[in-house]
């Protein structure tokens, strides 16, 4: 059920006032049983695998923890690894290696050579609960987290229903305990989650589903051929379109979680304010852009071995997060260039890596680096998004070839309209949330002032909820 | 605090909407009025003219003249037109089946849809929902599409809520009225070129109007496929082969290689007054000789 739906709160509110006259072990049963009712409403037959692959990382993280001296705790974690990463190629990425491996064999030509194609389907949230899975095997491996010693508990993180299709993907050490341990209920938290859940509701469906509107007809051609303003349109409406549905979808899950005593990681710290593409995978998908780097950068070897390993790990690293989004080489080409510019900012101005992402110039002129270095910052980005947004590299590249051209229509004034119309609040309320450090905006408001803004944020969706209900993009992954 | 805001909010909107949907949306009242106009709909005597029922979209809600229709037919023909906007092959199917178990029962049906509006899987999510469709019939439609759970929610709500029908088209008019020059933006998103379908579309459309034409024919009438402008050679072709092959009598007026781009909207897809009147004159003239041949019970009165 999508969390912009109705089926959703009708699911969310008797699970959220139930679970809370039940104690510990009676929630977490009981919020096993709603996590698995809510991802088999998304499709049924794959809830066997989730259930599966739960219980198999299950009984292997026994055997990887180290209670005992285990000789064969280091197989037990690489069957572990080999089992996730095989279940997730093989639904994921069967079918793209298989038809690339083709189109590779035809340009060395050789035609026609038989290849298995099967017509498989991707089980929701594959991608997260993975993650999350690898995540926990790793951890016990290296001794960071226990082992769950109930399966309720462990299955319960692994699911729990706000993180399960779309993240965040939760680390062992930060969710587990919390699943282990009784939860209080605070009002105070609760009224945050509500707060949360609206805040993602204007994002989602205000923002993002308004600037779809905009993306699809410049992606797509109904604006015209691409010209310098459709690109424009479409890749600025694209990147407020990916961020209003994210960050949007990600309020809503934290949220979620906060009615149920649970705290989730914070997931976008306002990206589009980077200075750099080094400090925006800090504030972008936050819960991702970690686990790459503590489970993949680092046991690559990190910065820690010479510049070419560094180059190496960071491209490498960069790859398999474009890929983790999809099956096909616009996601590849994307990550390549988040890799490359990423070396390049690596060997211009270092690691760039900071106590805080505090703007690091001073004064007025630096007031205007500040604001340059964040404008070039977010141009660059918006132009790797049309690889991301389109469905072939030739129809990205034949799209970014339109900034040669340059052709007014008259539909393009409404257009720039209403991409600043829903595009500038949002890019305020992350001014505000950059200034206060606040998780949600006004969050440290007086009780009557917020519940004022929650019943303004109900009428503003009420009139301005984007027209055909698109669903999160990243439940796409 | 806030649930009971909530609980309370949702309540007035609902009530809020209804009034003025009802009372000053154009398309909701005229849907509404035609819809319960062909509910009279009813064989007819001799000497009486015969009940033609006319359901269509917007090619046809622009590009049908009824009263010039019925002037053109002499009143041999009582037209009960409905037309809406979007609307493609599983919203009239639907409407049909509705429109026949509350009691319609005339002795043609004209469907006007194009080849892409045969074979889309689509229906409209507003207007269609609350007009159109009883809550089974959203079921089914589900089950037709193939929608997963929450759009058949969605579908459902948008039957019993008028607020939740009306959302977006309520959205559109504010829009309308903040973003300078917007229809000339929504009428751009808006628009969809008429496509050549695909050559496996013949045996979709095939399977469609067999289903269609056996419940047409459930209730005593016949089914006439009108394919107005504008459409492709092959498109009409292969309409007209997959009608003939479960017996559905094609009508396409007049060739749309004859209509010059000035009898075309800005859009290109819709007929202006002037392509509508030579439109109207087209099917003035050849749906009574449809009617006719078709013999049986249904004979015109005479002029």
């Amino acid at each position: 059920m999508l969390f912009d739906s109705p089926p959703y709160f009708l699911f969310l509110i008797p699970v959220v006032l139930v679970y809370w006259r039940l104690r510990r072990r009676a929630q977490n049963i009981f919020l096993l049983v709603g996590s698995y009712f809510f991802y088999a409403w998304w499709d049924a037959r794959f809830l066997a695998l989730m259930v599966a692959s739960t219980t198999v990382d299950f009984l292997i993280a026994q055997r990887v923890a180290p209670a005992e001296v285990n000789p064969n705790r280091k197989h037990w974690l690489v069957f572990s690894l080999v089992l996730n990463f095989g279940i997730l190629a093989s639904f994921k990425y069967f079918n793209f290696f298989a038809d690339s491996l083709a189109d590779a064999l035809a340009m060395l030509g050789m035609h026609g050579i038989p290849l298995p194609l099967i017509r498989i389907i991707l089980p929701p949230g594959i991608s997260f609960y993975t993650f999350q899975e690898v995540a926990y095997i790793v951890d016990v491996y290296k001794e960071r987290v226990k082992p769950a010693r109930s399966f309720v508990d462990y299955a319960l993180f692994i699911s729990l229903f706000p993180h399960l299709i779309a993240g965040p993907i939760q680390r062992p050490r930060h969710l587990l305990p919390q699943v282990q341990t009784d939860r209080t209920f605070d009002a105070d938290r609760v009224f945050d989650g509500v707060l949360l859940i609206c805040s993602g509701l204007l994002r989602k469906c205000v923002v993002a589903d308004n600037c779809a509107i905009l993306a699809n007809a410049a992606f797509s051609g109904q604006l015209g051929a691409p010209n310098a303003f459709t690109v424009l349109i479409g890749t600025y409406a694209f990147a407020w379109q990916v961020y209003g549905d994210f960050s949007g979808y990600s309020d809503i899950a934290r949220g979620s979680a906060a009615l149920l005593g649970f705290h989730f990681m914070i997931n976008f710290r306002q990206p589009y304010l980077s200075q750099s593409f080094q400090e925006f995978w800090r504030r972008w998908h936050v819960s991702l852009s970690t686990w790459l780097r503590d489970y993949v950068y680092i046991p690559l070897g990190g910065s820690a071995r010479g510049a070419w390993t560094t180059t190496r790990n960071l491209l490498t690293t960069m790859i398999l997060a474009g890929l983790w989004h999809g099956a096909n080489w616009t996601y590849v080409v994307f990550g390549a260039i988040h890799g490359a510019v990423l070396v390049i900012e690596r060997f211009l101005f270092g690691a760039g890596v900071k106590a805080t992402d505090e703007p690091s110039a001073s004064g007025a002129g630096g007031f205007c680096s500040i604001w340059a270095e964040r404008m070039a910052t977010f141009n660059l980005l918006c132009l790797t998004l049309v690889f991301f947004r389109s469905p072939s590299i030739s129809s990205a590249l034949q799209f970014l070839s339109g900034l040669r051209n340059v052709a007014w229509r008259k539909e393009y004034l409404p257009a720039f309209f209403m991409l600043s119309l829903f595009a500038l609040p949002l890019f305020v309320v992350d001014l505000l949330l950059e200034a206060s450090g606040q998780e949600y905006p006004f969050a440290q408001s007086p009780y009557a002032l917020r519940t004022g803004l929650a019943a303004a944020s109900l009428v503003i969706l009420t009139f301005f909820s984007g027209v055909d209900p698109n669903a999160f993009i990243y439940f796409r992954f | 605090m806030l649930a009971g805001f909530c609980v309370l909010f949702i309540t007035s909107i609902e009530i809020a909407f209804s009034h003025p949907v009802k009372h000053y949306s154009v398309t909701y009242q005229r849907v509404s009025q035609q819809y319960a106009e062909a509910l009279r709909a009813r064989p007819s005597k001799a000497g009486e003219p015969v009940s033609v029922l006319m359901v269509g979209n917007s090619l046809l809600l622009d590009g049908v003249d009824v009263p010039r229709l019925q002037a053109l037919t002499s009143g041999r023909m009582r037209i009960y037109p409905i037309f809406l906007e979007f609307t493609t092959y599983y919203d009239w199917l639907y409407a049909l089946r509705r429109l026949f178990r509350q009691g319609a029962r005339p002795q043609f049906v004209v469907v006007g849809l194009g080849p892409d509006s045969v074979i889309e899987d689509t229906v409209r999510t507003e207007y269609s929902p609350i007009l159109l469709f009883d809550a089974d019939d959203v079921l089914q439609v589900s089950s037709d599409l193939r929608l997963d759970r929450t759009a058949t929610m969605n579908l459902l709500l948008a039957h019993w809520s008028t607020f939740w029908d009306m959302r977006t088209v309520v959205r559109a008019q504010i829009l309308r009225r903040i973003v300078p020059n917007a229809e000339d933006l929504f009428e751009v998103v808006r628009r969809k070129r008429p496509v050549t379908p695909a050559p496996d579309a013949e045996p979709m459309a095939t399977s469609r109007l067999r289903i269609l034409r056996g419940l047409v024919e459930r209730y005593g009438a016949r089914l006439i496929l009108l394919i107005p402008p504008p459409t492709s050679d092959s498109g009409v072709r292969q309409t007209t082969r997959a009608a003939s092959k479960v017996g559905v009598d094609t009508l396409v007026p007049i060739d749309p290689e004859t209509l010059s781009p000035s009898l075309y909207q800005p859009d290109a897809i819709h007929l202006n007054s002037q392509g509508a009147t030579r439109f109207t004159s087209a099917l003035g003239e050849n749906l009574p000789k449809r009617i006719i041949t078709r013999g049986g019970v249904a004979t015109l009165p005479p002029d």
